[in-house]
C-alpha cells in the first residue's frame, strides 16, 4: 500500500513537472487562434519526451552521471563550452519567464501589480531551494499544479460542442491567420513541451536520489505515465481556448485571459483554483530552472554540485544559483511582459533543443557509460525521427517568428 | 598514445574517496624520467587550467573569472598526483578524501565571501 501510496506520488510530481508558464501561454494561444488544431503537435511532443527522458534516466541509474555531465567528455571543452553558454542563457531567460508567471498568478489573486511580487517570488524560490528537501519539493508542487485538472472541469461545464472540438483535432488548418503563424504557434508549443531544462532536470534529480538500475523500472513508469497526464492537461487548456475564444479568433495576450472561461464556467471558485495552478505549475517550474542552470554550470567544469551536500561544501554551484535568479529579478524589473517573455523564451528554447537533445541520442548508445542497457534499435529510430523533427523546429523558429513578427 | 590518454583522462570527473566531486581532468603535466621518457606526473585541475587549454579570448576570459574570484590571483592549477589515482572507469577515482588536497581557490573565495555568510549554509537540505 505504502509503495503504491509512493508509486502515485511520483508519477504526480511528473504531470506537475511538465506543464509551465510555457505551456500555459502557448496552449491557449493555440486554441484562441486555431482551435484543436494543434493537437497533433501536443502528441508528438509528448512521445518524444518519454522517448528522450527515458533515455535521460537510464543514464542517470545506470552510469550515476547526468547528462550535461557526459556532454563536455563526448563533445571537448570548447564546443561543450558553447553548448553551456546557450543552454544556460535559455534556463535563465525560462526562469525568469517561470518568475514572470508566479508574480502575474499573485497579481490575479492580490491586484497588486506583478512589479511587487517579482523579488519576493524569486526570494521565495531561492528560500525553497536553499532549505526544502529535493523529494518534499518536487512534491508539493506537482500536486498542487494538479488543480489544473480545472480546466479540464470547466470544459464539461461550458458549453461545449463535443463532436465539434473532436473533428477540429482532425482539421488541420490555418483559420485564416495564414500558415506562417500557424508554424509559429507549432514551434512554441513543442518547444514548450520539450523544454531542454526538463531534460536537464529530470537526470540530474535522477543522480541526486541516487537512482540504481534498481529504480530504473519505477522512474520509467513515472514518466511514461507522468508526462502523458501532464500532456493531457495542456490538451484541456488548447481546448477551454478553442471553446471560449476560437470562434472570434482573437490573440491571448494576458494570463487574466487564460483564466476567465474557467471563471465564467464555475465561479470563484473555480478562478481561484486557475490561479492556484498558474501559481503552483510557475514556481515548480522556476525551481527546476533554477537548479538546472547551475546544474549545467556545475557539471561542465566538474564543481560540487546538488542539495545533498552542505551549501558551504558546494559554494560555486549555490552562487551561480543565485546569480540565475538575480538575473532573472533584472530581466522582469525591465518591465518586459512576462507573457511576452515566455513567447520570446519558446522561440530561444526552440532553437537550442538540438544542443540538448542530440548527445542524450549519442550516450545513450555509448557502451562505455552503458553497458548493455544501451538504445535498443526503436528506441534509436524514435529518437533519429524526433531529432529530425528537433532540428527542424530549431531551424524554423527565427524565420517564423521574423515572418510573423513574434505571433502578432 | 597520445589519442589515448585524451580519450581515457581529458575532460574526465575527478571524484574522491567519498565521492566528492573535485573537478574535472583539464589538463594533464608530464614529466620526464631519468632515461629521458615523458610520463604523466600529475593531472591538473581548474578553470585557470582549462582556460589556457581552450586558449584565445574564450580561454583569457575564464582565466581573468577565475582570478577575479581569488584573493591570490593567477592562483596555479590544483595538481592530482597520478599516485593519488585510485582507477579510471567513466571517472578519475582518487584514494584520497577531497580535504587531503588543497581546495579550489575559487570555492575557497566564494564561500568565505558569498555563501558562509547565509544563515543555513552548513545545512545540508537534502
Amino acid at each position: 500500500m505504502r509503495k503504491l501510496f509512493a508509486a502515485t506520488l511520483g508519477v504526480l510530481s511528473a504531470v506537475g513537472g511538465f506543464v509551465d508558464i510555457g505551456d500555459v501561454v502557448a496552449a491557449s494561444q493555440a486554441g484562441a487562434l486555431f482551435g484543436m488544431a494543434h493537437t497533433w503537435v501536443l502528441l508528438v511532443g509528448v512521445v518524444g519526451i518519454c522517448a528522450y527522458a527515458e533515455m535521460a534516466g537510464r543514464i542517470a541509474a545506470v552510469s550515476g552521471r547526468a547528462v550535461f555531465d557526459l556532454v563536455r567528455e563526448r563533445l571537448g571543452p570548447r564546443v561543450a563550452l558553447l553548448n553551456l553558454v546557450a543552454s544556460w542563457l535559455v534556463t535563465v531567460v525560462t526562469l525568469a519567464a517561470e518568475l514572470g508567471g508566479v508574480a502575474l498568478a499573485l497579481q490575479l489573486a492580490t491586484r497588486l501589480s506583478h512589479l511587487f511580487w517579482v523579488p519576493l517570488a524569486a526570494l521565495a524560490v531561492w528560500l525553497v531551494l536553499w532549505r526544502l528537501r529535493f523529494e518534499l519539493m518536487e512534491r508539493i508542487f506537482g500536486l498542487a499544479g494538479l488543480a489544473l485538472l480545472v480546466f479540464a472541469v470547466a470544459l464539461v461545464a461550458l458549453p461545449t460542442d463535443w463532436p465539434a472540438l473532436g473533428q477540429g483535432v482532425w482539421q488541420v488548418g490555418a483559420s485564416g491567420h495564414g500558415w506562417p503563424l500557424y508554424w509559429f504557434v507549432a514551434v512554441a508549443l513543442f518547444a514548450s513541451t520539450v523544454s531542454p531544462y526538463e531534460v536537464f532536470f529530470f537526470s540530474s534529480g535522477g543522480v541526486e536520489e541516487r537512482w540504481s538500475a534498481a529504480d530504473l523500472a519505477r522512474a520509467r513508469s513515472n514518466v511514461l505515465t507522468g508526462f502523458p497526464v501532464g500532456g493531457f492537461l495542456a490538451l484541456s487548456l488548447i481546448a477551454v481556448a478553442t471553446v471560449a475564444y476560437h470562434p472570434s479568433g482573437a490573440s491571448l495576450s494576458t494570463l487574466d485571459e487564460v483564466a476567465r472561461p474557467v471563471a465564467t464556467a464555475l465561479g470563484g471558485a473555480g478562478l481561484a483554483a486557475a490561479v492556484l495552478a498558474f501559481f503552483a505549475v510557475t514556481f515548480g517550474a522556476a525551481l527546476e530552472t533554477g537548479l538546472s542552470a547551475a546544474y549545467a554550470a556545475a557539471q561542465y567544469f566538474g564543481w560540487q554540485w546538488g542539495k545533498r551536500v552542505r551549501p558551504r561544501e558546494a559554494a560555486r554551484f549555490h552562487s551561480v544559483l543565485l546569480v540565475g535568479l538575480l538575473l532573472g529579478v533584472v530581466m522582469l524589473m525591465t518591465t518586459v511582459d512576462p507573457v511576452r517573455l515566455t513567447e520570446y523564451m519558446l522561440v530561444l528554447s526552440a532553437v537550442v533543443l538540438p544542443l540538448t537533445y542530440l548527445p542524450i541520442l549519442v550516450v545513450a548508445n555509448d557502451r562505455g557509460y552503458l553497458g548493455d542497457r544501451v538504445n535498443g534499435r526503436w528506441t534509436n529510430l524514435l529518437g533519429a525521427v524526433f531529432l529530425v523533427l528537433i532540428v527542424a523546429a530549431s531551424v524554423a523558429a527565427i524565420p517564423l517568428a521574423v515572418m510573423t513578427g513574434m505571433g502578432r | 598514445m597520445r589519442v589515448q590518454l585524451a580519450e581515457r583522462l581529458l575532460d574526465r570527473q575527478i571524484v574522491d574517496v567519498d565521492g566528492l566531486l573535485v573537478g574535472r581532468v583539464d589538463d594533464i603535466a608530464f614529466a620526464v624520467d631519468d632515461e629521458g621518457f615523458p610520463y604523466v606526473d600529475c593531472l591538473l585541475t581548474g578553470q585557470g587550467a582549462l582556460g589556457e587549454r581552450i586558449g584565445g579570448r574564450v580561454g583569457r576570459l575564464l582565466v581573468a573569472v577565475a582570478d577575479r574570484f581569488t584573493d591570490d590571483p593567477s592562483v596555479p592549477p590544483l595538481r592530482v598526483p597520478l599516485s593519488q589515482v585510485a582507477r579510471v572507469d567513466s571517472a578519475v577515482r582518487l584514494r584520497c578524501p577531497a580535504a587531503d588536497l588543497p581546495p579550489s581557490p575559487v570555492e575557497a573565495w566564494l564561500r568565505r565571501h558569498l555563501i558562509e555568510r547565509i544563515p543555513g549554509s552548513g545545512r545540508a537540505s537534502g
